[in-house]
């Protein structure tokens, strides 16, 4: 399997600047949860205004979890006012596209008891996506929510969402009741596979509603015991994924793994490797080392960038995974532990720079142009 | 004087050659429980096509692998040339935290602990054991510390990895006290991850087959780790040590630097911990190195290495007789020799206060 | 060193900076246990507007499971990742080599003035 690679001919048509900066991971919210009524059927309103997003509640964060800077001028929460957030984050660090991933309570509705509720929901975010951001900025590029705890429906709403041309990625949550990789999943896999779409995943639902212990071991105590251990998901995921085949039956998915750190790489793609060097016959679907699979499927996003006192570690780490072709730049903006695009990737030498900070992206979401200056469809 | 052990054996699972091996050690009210239930945790683990053992390894026909204490230092000990073998159980042994009863998990841990010192630790002194204890009933963890703690040839408290509560929590902290107290790191050891009363082996969920699990069972480590750092137990017992066996290792840089920054805007919530988090996994942790990852370019394990100062927290283990077992005579051969020579003894001899040959402890 | 008069002491409260720009530069003045301070409005871990932060107090350093609240509005914390600053000193509660950038700060009657090297 390759990466998508820009056809020669595709490329001799293209005339427009290369995109030097796409943020993979912005968070537009609602400033008012009434804001989605008018995409909600009656039916569900007062579920939805009684309980909203609702599934229970995670250790407490003396920080709180957005940015106290970014609140607009009208005063609604940080990332709800599309024209804002352009003059707050996109115009000042001249980012050519910003990919919408909503927040993570709207991520999370697969993980509403109610798997109805959670599809309207579902149906409905994405109703807002389009009206109320994709239509203000072309650089503003959404992801369709889906609800996975009813794959029927998640893949409806997929074949209904994708040929909005401004939706670039299926996006759910991490936390799940069950490893990804499974085969309760893959009609999912196969529609996004089938829509040329990439499947993301984002955190912050991991140990609610009816999900699992954030570790192994537990419950984390405190916040910040929750925020270290994040990535554990993450790497449950991946190997799950890799485990099961995903990416042998569906040869064309991609699978961004947004927010969920990086440098665990290079421990799980030797483990797994060695481990299928032993093992191979029990997942004889796989043909090459699991490592492999990871480094032409799945991607990752930068922020919260790990920050070794020695930045040559990082670039290491990078090296040694090939880290450079799948992971892309993202902000996570508005949100507390937020990266600026300034700083986040001053370690790295210029040529993985641009990698992390565009061209990944680029190639993944076929964002070739910049946005022509006032142009671009809507 | 004469001259420091040179290889150290930090994961050597002794096993029973027949469960009745134990009876003569454990009260006559739990014989039965015990011969028909053995410690009851095995449940529905992934099957392997492998088997769990070396097929080389077993002492006569269809006896088990790492059953028999003279056969074990014909076959492993003296063909290695290892200084000690630090005896660990088998995980099922380790497994009796998490049987339902307590009461049945603490005589266990008695009597496992009376085998390993008439079985093993009398047969030589190159045999070095792990005090075995119930972390599900604290107290009477404590009381079996303290009851074997003053055996010479006891060099740490060994528990299963796998827990119902992250092994920070209060829960756990007199086990913590009264080893600081006796001198004793804390060993725990993985196989039972997703068994008996603990959560899914990953946040995911249940992992399938056998690879994904193995694969994945770092995880827990990664967990624990940061739930000890988190839930301040290194301030609390500042002589603690704590070794993780066979959990991985190239995960620590990742671990260490999003604690850190973690740490930089979260420390009011923490208000206990003085340093960095990176400082107290430092002191504080030891790790063990099978299986030892294999990248391709093995440099990359030596940059991991030099990352995070884990050559002076990581000890040889072979994992004998498991069939993941590592030959010490290949691990680590690209590692330059100072590293090695820590790996391999020191960072051991310093843990568990080894510091003469067998022969020379004789002598004396 | 020049000097720039940059507020009135009634515009600066416990609590609430003022921010200002001299020469490019955004500076926030504090008060501070009855002492002024200015500080350099970014933050020298990811650039961040430190001075929109919340001024506050902390957790000092306790034993295990011990809560102590202290040094109630000398605690400045950056807006995005909620590092925390001594107003006092600049220094990061973390790692001492961290710090704000100060500028030297003078009050005259009812005026304050900051010194710039520009």
């Amino acid at each position: 399997m390759k990466k998508t690679k820009i056809k020669t001919s595709e490329g001799a048509k293209r005339m427009g600047e290369e995109p030097r900066l796409i943020d993979t991971d912005v968070h537009n919210s609602l400033n008012d949860p009434k804001e989605l009524l008018p995409f909600l059927p009656k039916v569900w309103h007062q579920q939805y205004i009684e309980s909203g997003f609702e599934i229970g509640g995670k250790p407490f964060s003396s920080v709180g979890l957005v940015r106290k800077d970014a609140i607009p001028p009208n005063g609604g929460r940080p990332a709800s006012d599309p024209e804002f957030l352009i003059k707050h984050h996109i115009d000042p660090y001249n980012i050519d596209y910003a990919i919408l991933t909503g927040t993570p309570y709207m991520n999370a509705i697969s993980l509403m008891y109610d798997p109805d509720y959670g599809n309207a929901l579902a149906i409905a975010i994405n109703d807002w996506m389009v009206e109320k951001w994709l239509k203000v900025d072309p650089r503003y590029k959404g992801s369709i929510h889906v609800n996975f705890s009813d794959p029927v429906a998640a893949v409806k709403e997929i074949d209904r969402m994708a040929s909005h041309p401004n939706m670039v990625q299926v996006i759910m949550c991490s936390a799940a009741r069950l490893p990804f990789g499974q085969r309760y999943y893959h009609s999912i896999y196969e529609a996004a596979e089938r829509n040329g779409l990439p499947v993301a995943v984002h955190p912050g639902a991991e140990g609610l509603g009816p999900t699992h212990a954030p570790t192994p071991a537990g419950y984390p105590t405190r916040f910040m015991e929750w925020e270290n251990i994040l990535p554990l998901n993450f790497m449950g995921h991946i190997n799950s994924l890799v485990c099961e085949g995903v990416f042998e039956k569906f040869p064309n998915l991609k699978f961004v793994a947004i927010e969920g750190g990086i440098s665990w790489l290079p421990h799980l793609m030797w483990r797994m490797d060695k481990n299928y060097k032993a093992l191979r016959d029990t997942v004889p679907w796989l043909k090459k080392l699991p490592s492999q699979y990871i480094k032409e499927h799945v991607y990752l996003t930068t922020q919260p960038i790990e920050e070794p006192s020695d930045p040559k570690h990082l670039v290491q780490i990078f090296e040694m995974t090939g880290a450079e072709d799948i992971v892309m730049f993202s902000s996570d903006y508005a949100h507390w532990d937020n990266d600026n695009p300034k700083m986040a990737l001053a370690p790295f030498p210029r040529k993985m720079k641009e990698k992390i900070a565009a061209k990944n992206a680029m190639q993944l979401y076929r964002l070739y142009e910049k946005v022509p200056e006032g142009g671009g469809v809507l | 004087m004469g001259v420091e052990p040179r290889l150290i054996d930090t994961d050597v699972h002794n096993s029973m050659a027949d469960p009745k091996e134990l009876l003569p050690f454990l009260p006559k009210v739990w014989h039965q429980q015990w011969l028909e239930g053995g410690v009851g945790t095995e449940g529905a683990k992934t099957f392997t096509s492998i088997g769990l053992y070396r097929k080389d390894a077993d002492p006569a026909e269809g006896v088990k692998p790492a059953s028999d204490p003279h056969f074990l230092l014909e076959h492993h000990i003296k063909n290695n040339q290892i200084d000690y073998a630090i005896l660990t159980g088998t995980p099922v042994m380790n497994a009796i935290s998490l049987v339902y009863d307590p009461d049945y998990g603490s005589v266990l841990a008695r009597a496992l602990n009376d085998w390993t010192v008439e079985h093993w630790l009398k047969v030589s002194p190159h045999y070095k054991g792990s005090i075995h204890v119930n972390v599900s009933d604290p107290e009477a963890a404590v009381k079996e510390i303290n009851r074997m703690a003053s055996h010479p040839d006891m060099v740490q408290i060994i528990m299963s990895s796998a827990s119902r509560l992250p092994l920070g929590q209060r829960f756990y902290h007199p086990i913590y006290e009264a080893a600081e107290r006796n001198g004793l790191p804390v060993a725990i050891h993985p196989g039972n991850e997703g068994l008996g009363p603990t959560p899914p082996p990953t946040p995911a969920g249940y992992p399938t087959r056998f690879m994904e699990w193995e694969n994945i069972l770092p995880l827990n480590f990664m967990g624990q780790v940061n739930s000890l750092v988190c839930e301040g137990v290194f301030e609390k017992f500042p002589h603690l040590k704590f070794v993780a066996v066979e959990g991985g290792i190239s995960w620590l840089p990742h671990l260490m630097w999003r604690m850190d920054k973690n740490y930089k805007a979260l420390r009011d919530t923490v208000p206990w911990l003085k340093r960095l988090p990176s400082e107290y996994i430092k002191d504080h942790i030891y790790l063990t190195t099978q299986p030892i990852e294999e990248p391709a370019d093995p440099q990359h394990l030596v940059q991991i290495f030099q990352m995070c100062g884990a050559e002076n927290m990581v000890m040889f283990s072979s994992d004998y007789p498991h069939y993941d077992n590592d030959n010490p005579k290949l691990t680590l051969a690209a590692f330059p020799k100072e590293m090695k020579e820590k790996i391999f003894a020191k960072n051991a001899v310093k843990l568990y206060g080894l510091d003469k040959k067998v022969k020379d402890v004789e002598r004396v | 060193m020049k000097k720039y008069e940059v507020a009135n002491i009634k515009e600066i409260h416990n609590k609430k900076p003022k921010i200002v720009e001299v020469k490019g530069i955004e500076i926030g003045i504090y008060l501070v246990d009855g002492e002024y301070y200015a500080w350099r409005n970014y933050c020298p871990h990811a650039a961040a507007p430190v001075c929109q932060g919340v001024v506050c107090g902390t957790r000092l350093p306790s034993m295990v499971y011990n809560y102590e609240y202290g040094r109630d509005q000398e605690i400045l914390r950056c807006p995005w990742h909620g590092w925390e600053f001594d107003l006092k000193t600049g220094q990061h509660l973390v790692d001492p080599n961290v710090r704000l950038r100060n500028f030297p700060i003078e009050q005259d009657g009812e005026k304050l003035y900051v010194f710039l090297n520009r």
